[in-house]
This record gives C-alpha cells, structure tokens and sequence, in this order.
C-alpha cells in the first residue's frame, strides 16, 4: 500500500516548513535581507564609487576652479554624486600642511605658469584629470571672450569621447566586489543551510524519532527529502537576496551595472544549486556521524574546509589559480561567477564547468546516501570518518534493506 | 530495523517484505517525536508517511486524539506536553495509520492508570478487528489481562512460552513460606510436588522461601 508515496516530498515539505517558523532562521534571514538592502543604498546615498575631494585653495580663483573640477569630474566619471569640495586657507604654506596632516585631499596652488595640484603622497588620477580640463576650459573661455569668440566654436569638432565596443563592461572595481560578494554568499549560506542539514539529522537522532522513520520510510528517501526541502530553501534565500540586491540597485538609481551583471547572476544561481547540492548530502553524512548536536563541530569540519579553501582561492585575486578552480565541482560555484561578472570567459566554459559539478553532485549523492544509511542508526557512539573510509560493509548497525 | 541474527518474520506463513513491515505500527523502545512540531500535524505527518492520503490522515488523527483524550491539545508543540502526554502522543503515531500488525515496546510504562485502561481497550479493539499485537510490559496483571500468549524472559532467554492458560495451569498455586527463625528452608524444594522458585532474605530479616504447587502433584 505504502509503495506509491512520494516519501521524499513530504520529507522535504516538512523540513520547509519546520524551518520557515523556525524565528531564529526567520530573524536571520531578515537581518541578511535587511543588511545586503541597507549597505547598497546606505553605500549608494554615502556616493560610495561616486569620488569626493576636498581641495585647499588660496584664492578665489582657486575656488573657482574646483567648481568646474566638480562638473568635469561628474561628466568624466559619470557619478552624479561625484564632490570636489573648495576650503580656502591663507597662503600656499598653510595649504602644503593641510595635505600632508591629510585635512585635505590636495590643494590648488598658483605657479607663475598655471596652478600645481598637490597631493600628498600622489594626486588621484581623476581629480588631476578633472582639474586639468576645468583649468583647460577656463583658460579657454577666458581667451576666446577676449579674441571675440566663444569656447563652442573654438572647440567644435574636437569632442573625443570615450567609448567601449563591450556592451557588458563592467568598470574593474565594480566586477571584483560583485564577483566577491558572490563567493561570498554561496560560502555563507552554503555553511549555514549546510550546518541547519547536519542539525536537523542529529536532531532526529538525538529525540530518537530515527527509529519511528526508519520503520516507515527508506532511508535514502528521508536523506533526498532533506537535502530537497534545504537546497529550496537556500536556494529561496540567494534568490531573495538577489532581489533585494537589484531593488537596493534601482533605489540608488545605479542602473547601469545591472543587465551586464544579470547574466553572471543567472549563471551564480545555477551554479549555487549544483555546487550546493554537491555538498548537501554529506552535510547529512556530518549529521548521521554525530550522535549529540556537540559532535557536529567536529563531523562538519571537513564541509566547512571544503568550501573555505575554494574561497580564499576565490578572494585571492590569482586570476591562474581561479581559473583551475572554477572548474573544480563545488569550487567552481565561488570561483566561476567572479570570472563570469569580469566578462572574460569563453562561452563553452561555464557549460562545461557546470556539468563536471552536476556529475559530481550526482555521484556525492549517491555515496552521501550510502553513508547516510550506515551511520544513521548508530545512535550510540560517535562514528569517525576513518570508520566511514575503512569499513566498507558491516562494522555498524546496517538498516534492514 | 536491524538484520535478524536467527529465525524469520512471517505473516501468513510467508516472509514479510518491505512493504508489509512498513505498514506495522512500532513502538520503540527509546521514545522520540519531533519536540518542535505541533501533536497534531505530527500525527498527520507519520500518517502520510505512511502512505495514507491528506483527508484520511486528518480524520484518523483526530479520532485517535479524541480517544486518548489528547484532542484539546491537538494545536500544542509537542514539547510543552506532561510526560504522560508525551507518551499518548506516541502511542497515537504507531497507531495512526491504522497498522496490520503492532510491535509495541512497554507501550503503558509512563501511563496513569485511567490512561492505562483507555490504551488497553483501545489495542484490545484493534485485535478484535485482526491486527497481532506483540508488546513487552512489566506489568504481569495487564500481561495476564490482555495476552493470548506470552514470553517471558529472564536475562535475553525464554524462560516461559505459551498461552496464559497454559502457563496458568503449569504454573500451579505460587506460595512463599516466611520463617523467622535463622534456620536454612532448602528442604522445601526436596518435598515432592513442590517446585523452589526463589529463597531469599526478607525485609524483616525473614528467611523467605517462593515456591509452587503444581496441581496435578499436590492432588
């Protein structure tokens, strides 16, 4: 009668619903939610990317010159938010001291010959590049009035503008702190719905319940409607953060990085479900180690190891070692979006890295099934994983088939 | 659960298979349900599990709820009940799927007697509907009351097997002679007819000999 149920969804709708009440993992959803939202906009409104300067000035000329620093940065730069802001000191010596006790950024100072920006260690490349053209078209104008001309025909025709034939560029910060917070997030959430597996196994271990399921269900479909019914959830999780993400993005207004880093998050969420679920069923073999919630820092140690490596590959900036990696199963889901966001991979590459990990993930399943199934009912003791590793058959309680 | 180091399982002088042990209603010995989980919808969860469809599982949940006089807490997490309510929750999930056969470890320890009364009528219904029951118990009186045949075991072996009536009529009149005086009571167990169950020192001091008269011989 019983052959036809459908053991591991009902498995999986439980643990699904078991967890979304669970207020801890509501509250922490919520503070991860409210964190990614919060640091876009607070980050968008502090014009973080959007450069801000504050220039010493001695003159009123001077002052003058930093506003149309300001507009040439903001047309240069494309931040609307961009600042250079004017602060008028009384001669050249005090203005030298301020940069160097760092009060200012740099400061604006007269030479017989035009005006020296001056920086402390250096002077940043856009603000140089921004006064040079302010000074430029001041100079300009100031000449043409006096020629009995204006600026726009003097110039016309000599508008360079910059331009990319990469419909997808993304500027080079923008892509290693997207590429990052991806890795980021799959080390997090992996961590920690993988730890929420190995817990919600002990649990059914230590309350003894194990021996109730195990009279009803097979084994193996109580393992596959954990993992299911968790792979959702995470999975749920990065795709809400992801959105939060994209309406932080429009509430700031900064909506040019978000097609070109679309497409990186489409391949990120496939390759968070395949790499996470690579990982899930041994995160039950953590579980069914372990008999008491204790033993768990010992049994996910190797889980936690597995994905931290990948991602310091990932943070490690080493373009050769995550290239290797991102074709690493489970390494590839930290190290393979941070090459896809910087646009340079060729188009057969995430192709192939994703089914190597899909291959992968099909057979840790299978061998984390197996595991499973032997360590479950040992409720007793502790199992090692050299038990795991040693013992093929036998050895501990084996469920009757 | 675990493989079977000797004999075999057989329902209708066949093997059982999978299938038909799944739809046996256990008991085990070490108690567990889900702590966090409501009694109800956990009720309705080891059901469908079971393979009984969403409707069923309900109305059986609550019928079984109503007869062990758990209903008004249907809505509880689990870990907020009395012990004893613990253990009507738990006898509610062997039984709810309305099993074929029950295997029930100590299935009144933990029960107050009203609740001891309700259980055995309710497996004695279950038998009269044709499900076999297997349980152990301590309690010989409830053993004597609602066995057709027993067990018993003494260390992990067979000291006894056979129907009650049986055991009954073997097992004769059961007496102890107390005696107060230091002397041995070895020779009560050479009178023929008398079979020696135990000798010990009573409470009092009293040497205290347990022994049985079978019928036949003390006729």
């Amino acid at each position: 009668m019983s052959t036809g149920v459908a053991w591991w969804r009902l498995v999986a709708a439980r643990e699904v619903s078991t967890r979304i009440r669970d207020k801890v993992f509501l509250i922490s959803t919520g503070v991860l939610l409210a964190l990614v939202l919060g640091g876009i906009v607070i980050g968008g409104l502090l014009g973080a990317g959007a450069p801000a300067y504050d220039v010493a000035v001695i003159d009123r000329a001077g002052a003058e010159l930093v506003v149309g620093t300001e507009q040439q940065l903001r047309a240069q730069t494309g931040a609307s938010g961009a600042a250079v802001t004017a602060t008028e000191v009384v001669d050249e010596a005090t203005a030298r001291a301020a940069v160097d006790a760092e009060r200012v950024d740099a400061a604006l100072v007269p030479t017989g010959d035009g005006y020296a920006l001056v920086g402390r260690d250096e002077v940043p490349p856009d603000l140089f590049a921004a006064a040079s053209s302010a000074l430029s078209l001041s100079v300009l104008r100031t000449n043409a009035e006096q020629t009995g001309t204006t600026v726009q025909r003097l110039t016309a025709g000599s508008m360079l503008i910059e331009d990319v034939t990469a419909t997808d560029a993304v500027p080079a910060d923008v892509v290693s702190g997207i590429g990052f917070v991806m890795a980021l997030v799959f080390f997090m959430t992996s961590i920690a719905f993988g730890i929420a597996i190995a817990q919600s196994v002990v649990a059914e271990k230590e309350n003894r319940i194990v021996e109730i399921l195990a009279a009803a269900l097979p084994l193996r479909a109580l393992l596959w409607g954990k993992v299911a019914g968790n792979s959702l959830l995470a999975l749920a999780q990065v795709l809400a953060v992801g959105v939060v993400a994209v309406v932080g993005v429009l509430i700031v207004g900064d909506l040019g990085t978000v097609p070109a880093v679309g497409v990186a998050g489409v391949w990120f969420v496939a390759f968070f479900a395949v790499g996470f679920l690579a990982l899930a069923s041994l995160w039950s073999v953590a579980g069914s180690l372990a008999t008491r919630q204790q033993d768990l820092q010992a049994t996910t140690v190797p889980g936690q190891v597995v994905l931290l490596v990948p991602y310091l590959v990932a943070l490690s900036g080493n373009d050769r070692a995550i290239e290797i990696a991102s074709f690493v199963p489970i390494a590839s889901s930290m190290t393979m979006p941070v090459r896809l966001v910087a646009g340079d991979v060729a188009w057969w590459q995430p192709v192939v890295s994703l089914l190597l990990a899909a291959v992968a993930a099909a057979l840790l399943i299978r061998l984390g099934a197996r595991w499973y199934e032997r360590t479950l009912l040992q409720t007793s003791r502790r199992t090692t994983y050299r038990e795991l590793l040693r013992r093929p058959t036998g050895g501990v309680p084996r469920a009757a088939s | 659960m675990l493989s079977a180091t000797a004999g075999a399982v057989r329902l209708d002088g066949q093997p059982v298979t999978v299938e038909q042990r799944r739809a046996f209603g256990y008991l085990p010995e070490e108690r567990g349900l889900y702590p966090k989980m409501r009694v109800g919808e956990q009720l309705r969860y080891f059901a469908r599990l079971h393979g009984v469809d969403r409707s069923a599982a309900a109305a059986r949940t609550s019928a079984l709820l109503e007869r062990l006089e758990l209903a008004p807490r249907v809505d509880d997490v689990l870990e907020t009940l009395s012990l004893g309510n613990q253990q009507r929750a738990q006898i509610a999930a062997a039984l709810v799927h309305d099993p074929t056969a029950l295997i029930l470890d100590e299935p009144f320890s933990g029960l107050d007697p009203l609740a001891v009364d309700v259980l055995a009528e309710l497996l004695r219904e279950r038998v009269e509907g044709g499900v076999p029951l297997l349980f152990s118990s301590h309690q010989l009186e409830l053993v004597e009351r609602l066995c057709d045949d027993l067990v018993i075991l003494n260390h992990g072996r067979v000291v006894a097997a056979a129907s009650v009536d049986e055991l009954r009529r073997s097992g004769g009149d059961a007496y102890e002679l107390h005696v107060q005086s230091g002397s041995d009571l070895d020779w009560v167990g050479a009178i023929p007819g008398v079979r020696m169950v135990a000798l010990r020192r009573g409470t009092d001091g009293d040497q205290v000999a347990a022994f049985e008269l079978g019928r036949a011989d003390a006729e």
